[in-house]
This record gives C-alpha cells, structure tokens and sequence, in this order.
C-alpha cells in the first residue's frame, strides 16, 4: 500500500492583477482583475511505505504549495490526495497524528521555553504515552547529541541547533511519514552531514516515508532513491537519481597532469577519430571533455598514457547539479536531452 | 479531558514565559486597568454635571460598567485575536498551528492566552458590588447563579462577533479596517442603550449584539423593567452568536492560502 497517493492533483490561487501606476491602482480600487494562477497543476504520482523521496524544483515550481496540500494545510482546488489512507484536509487532527512536519523556514518550537518543555508540550498535544516518549526522547537525544541544549530556551539557540531540534520535534509522536521542506537551509556542512545520516537511519530503523524539499541536491544523492521534478507545477522527472544522472549525464571530463609541455596539437593527433575535446589548462595540464555513450574513457586513456608522461590523472563525471541546471533552464527533462545531444 | 490537560501545560508555559519577562507583566496588568479606569472616569464627569441620564442613576452606569468589565477580562483572556492576521496569515504561523493535532481555533485561544486581564475582571467585579451596595435594589439567592450564566452569554457573544471578524482575514486579503469599528461600536454597549436612537438601539441588539454584553444582563439584576425581558435572551443569543463565529471561522480555515515558502 502506498503511503502517499496523489491523482490529479491541482491548486489554483486568484491573484489580483495590479495595473501599473496611480491611474491604474484607482481602476483596481473600483474595478478588480484576476489571474487565475495554478501553482500546481495536475500531477500525479505514489510514494510507496518506507521510500525516501526528493521533491526538487526551482523557487516558486510548487514544492512547497504539494506538501502543503499533502499535510492538510491546503486544501486542494481539484483532484485527489490519499495520505496514509486519509484525505489530509478532511479530519485535520485526526490525520496529522500520522505525520510529521518540518518546515526549514519556520519553528514548530516555543520560542521562550526550554527545548525540553516544547517537547513536553507537543507530548500533550500529540497524547504519546509516558513511557514512549521516553524511549523516543532519549534515542533521539542521544542520536542528535542534544542532551547539552535540552535546557536552553529556543531563542538562544543557534540555527543548527534549533534545526536538529525541530527535527526531534517532529519525531517525538513516531509518525509513519516525515514531510520535510527545506530542512538544510542555511545549515553548515557538519550540521547536514549529521541531519542526513539521522533521516537515513530513522527511515532504515522505523520504515519512516520521508517526502523532502531541498535546493541541496547533495541532500538528495546522500538520501533519496527517488526524485520528483517539478517545473511551473507540472511534474518534468519522476524516477531514480542514478537513471537522471546516466540519461542526462553529459560525459566525463579528464584531467592530466603532465610531466612535460604537450601542445594541444600532439593530443589531438594522439586522439585522432575520437569525439572529445582538448583543453589547455595551463603549461603542464590539459583536460578532455568525453561525450557520455560516444566515447569510452578507457579509449582515450590508452592512448595518451603510453604516449606522454603522466604525473597524475583524475577522472570528473558530470555533478548532479549541472544536470539538473540544464533540465531547469530548459523547463523539461525530455528537451534537456535534446539540448545535451545537440551540444555534443 | 484532552483539552483540559493541554489547557493546563499551555497556562504552565505561559507562567514560565511571564516570570521571563517580570516588568512587561506589570506593566500591561497596570495600562489594562488604566485602560478602563479612564472610561469609568468619563461616567463620573457626566454625573457631575446632571443627576440622572435617561432615568439611569450613576450607581446603575456603574453598576452596569462593572459588570460589562467581567465579560470583557475574560473574553481578552481567552478569545483574543488581535493580532491573528498579521502573526498567523501574514507571517504563515497558521501553517504550525493546522499540522498539530487539536482544533485549531482552541491552539490559538491556548496560543494567545493572556490570564492577566482577568485583573479587569475582578475590578469589575469590585465596582458592581460597590455599586450594588448603594442601590437600592433586592438580592435573591439565585442572583450569583444568574451572574454567571450571563457573564457566559456575553463572553460568548463578544468570542463570537470577534472569531467572526477574525476570520474575514481568510477571506479577504487585510480587513484591516473592520476591527476598530467594531472595537468602537462595542463600547456603546456599556452605557444603557435607550439613550441613544432607534438604530444605533437596534444596531446592538440584533446585528453586533454588544448591549448584551452590558446594559441588558445587567438591568436584570437593577430591576429595571424596560430591559429585564432582554436579560434573558443572553445565553440564547451567546449561543447563537458564537455558533455563527465558529461556522464562519471553520469556512474560513478552508479557504487559507498560506504565504511565502
């Protein structure tokens, strides 16, 4: 069965047209005209138990208008959203018992009491017997090192604390799915590394279904199998991250590091009947651009390590991030590949 | 039960905050009061000038004065809203408040609790009694009894007409202009609604029923015939009222936007 079922989905929002100047904020004062902008617009997928899924897209794509939707918060214009068998908006505090939420932007925790006394509070609130809480709290205190700052009022804290605190916030009721928008802002490397190696192994222990938003998309090669992309609230990439990189990769750069000066004529000729392209990186090194599929690296290498001396070599794939640069500037992943191939 | 012992961490959180910040406490338990006393000032410079204003006595202004502040302390206490518009829509708290599992409305009751102007109440309480001992008018044993079911109807008269103006900011983007004419209105409600012309009359009766909130309830207790029929009608029109508020308000949650990321 799958955790999150969404069919169709659509949100539209009415914003008022704003006519340029005095002359014109005096007709929208009389006389009001409306856009009708959907910031979702009918997409479609499954997110099944236990998968950690990565909800990208660029500002404004819809990211955060689906989780929305998702926890209940909005209620959809059109289509249909089951969410661990429930419709989000209907039955509000019934349903959201089931998840939880953390919005990067945003605190779930009182901002003048101690941590401990939040979670406390959201006990009550969420009705997690005594003895749960307890083992709960404590894995959790124990896994994101919070004990030293459980005392501190929130305001004090900094916001990679405050950040693994929300996190242990949304945990404390155990809910069978964590929504995450955006949990990494703004933190450092050290603070990310640890949140995601959290989210893993409460996914791994729990069986967690974690849907995330993030513009890091470090985030998602450490965590998710699955990537949904979304573009002007359509959805552009649905599947696998490695399917994305090896569809889309462009190719693979190699840099040399040579012991003497090689014109960039001799490499040419050494790679003579290839498709790749040489650059001159400074007197000593040089780098080759290999298209993905055309070419294979080990050709390539064959052919100018008995021929020149190599004091090193290293290997560069494509990141993640300029594909999905590419996929963005284009709007759809299906035109990204037209983009790459034409580029080759 | 729930709620009860939610009720019972939030007004512990409350505390905590509150003896964080020991001054600002006094300070808005003194400007409350001030608040009113200058009101109640007004009442007594009138008096200096004539004995009796449309047959009501200074003691019964007062008297109904001071029982108009028992509703109105306990409605700010619970049911004040003020700042929703700006704190929950503007700056998208709402979304916090509609991911946690009790009623929304009762989070921000709990949320925006502020037990200090239950010290207006109690001056209330005070200056009816001062009131009462001057007048010369019957006391039964079911007149405590009464007193509270009215206070009841005209907190939930005041929750209801307020939830309902709240709740236009889900539908209109800043209603902003709507809450100080209505904070205006309700304080004709105070003074004995016969002095004034037959809409204003009819104004807080039927349509923002703040009379109820002062003037009837109270003549109940002055014996006072014109009104003592419309005494009554207080719980009754609370509750409808307040159901009003509470159907709104649940249209109105439907309908939230959201802001921002």
């Amino acid at each position: 069965m799958s955790a999150i079922h969404v069919n169709h989905l659509r949100k539209v929002f009415k914003v008022q047209k704003n006519r340029e100047g005095l002359k014109g904020a005096f007709q929208d004062l009389f006389k009001r005209q409306y856009n009708q902008v959907a910031a979702v617009d009918d997409i479609s997928f499954q997110i099944p138990r236990g998968e950690i899924c990565g909800y990208i897209g660029e500002n404004g794509a819809g990211k955060s208008t689906t989780i929305k939707m998702l926890t209940g918060i909005l209620v959809p214009s059109s289509g249909q959203i089951e969410v661990n068998g429930m419709i989000p908006y209907k039955d509000r505090e019934k349903f959201v018992r089931g998840i939880g939420v953390v919005f990067g932007q945003r605190s779930q925790l009182w901002w003048d009491i101690g941590v401990i006394e939040s979670f406390q509070l959201l006990k009550k609130v969420y009705r997690v017997p005594e003895n749960d809480f307890k083992m709960r709290l404590d894995e959790i205190v124990e896994r994101l090192q919070l004990s030293e700052i459980l005392n501190r009022p929130v305001r004090k804290l900094s916001l990679g604390q405050r950040m693994r605190c929300e996190l242990a916030a949304s945990l404390l009721h155990n809910p069978s799915i964590l929504f995450l928008d955006e949990p990494t802002i703004g933190l450092d490397i050290v603070v990310k590394t640890e949140i995601r190696e959290f989210l893993k192994e409460m996914n791994q222990k729990y069986e967690t279904t974690i849907l995330l938003t993030t513009h890091d998309l470090q985030d998602i090669e450490a965590l998710c199998s699955r990537v949904i992309m979304l573009d002007q609230g359509h959805i552009i990439y649905d599947g696998g991250l490695q399917n994305l990189k090896d569809k889309w990769g462009k190719g693979k750069e190699v840099h040399f590091q040579f012991q003497k000066t090689y014109p960039l004529s001799t490499l040419h000729d050494l790679t003579k009947g290839l498709n790749v392209k040489w650059f001159k990186e400074n007197e000593l090194a040089a780098k080759v651009w290999i298209p993905q599929n055309e070419v294979n690296v080990s050709d390539v290498l064959s052919r100018i390590v008995g021929f020149t001396d190599i004091s090193d070599i290293k290997i560069f794939e494509t990141n993640t991030d300029e594909i999905v640069r590419e996929i963005y500037k284009s709007g759809s992943a299906e035109k990204a590949k037209e983009v790459v191939a034409s580029n080759v | 039960m729930y709620y009860t012992s939610i009720f019972t961490d939030y007004f512990k959180t409350y505390l905590k905050t509150r003896m964080t910040y020991r001054a600002d406490f006094l300070i808005e338990v003194v400007t409350d009061l001030l608040f009113q006393l200058t009101n109640l000032f007004f009442i007594l410079v009138v008096f200096l000038h004539t004995n009796s204003l449309g047959g009501w006595s200074i003691y019964e202004m007062l008297f109904i004065y001071g029982y108009f502040m028992i509703p109105y302390g306990v409605f700010t206490c619970f049911l004040n809203l003020w700042s929703f518009n700006e704190r929950y829509i503007v700056k998208g708290e709402m979304d916090r408040i509609l991911t946690r599992p009790a009623h929304n409305l009762v989070q921000l009751v709990l949320e925006n609790m502020d037990p200090a102007s239950l010290f207006g109440s109690l001056t209330g309480f005070i200056i009816m009694g001062y009131a009462w001992f001057h007048l010369d008018v019957s006391f039964a044993w079911y007149d405590p009894f009464v007193l509270q079911l009215m206070v009841m109807g005209s907190v939930l008269i005041y929750g209801g007409v307020y939830i309902l103006i709240t709740s236009l900011s889900f539908f209109s983007d800043s209603p902003t202009g709507i809450t100080p004419m209505i904070w205006n209105i309700q304080n004709y409600g105070r003074y004995p609604v016969d002095i004034y012309n037959k809409v204003i009359k009819f104004t807080l009766t039927w349509l923002l029923p703040f009379a109820f909130v002062g003037v009837y309830p109270a003549s109940f207790f002055l014996d006072k015939d014109i009104s003592q029929g419309f005494a009554l009608l207080t719980p009754v029109v609370g509750i409808v009222f307040f159901s009003i508020g509470i159907i709104v308000w649940n249209i109105g949650v439907n309908r939230y936007k959201g802001a921002g990321s």
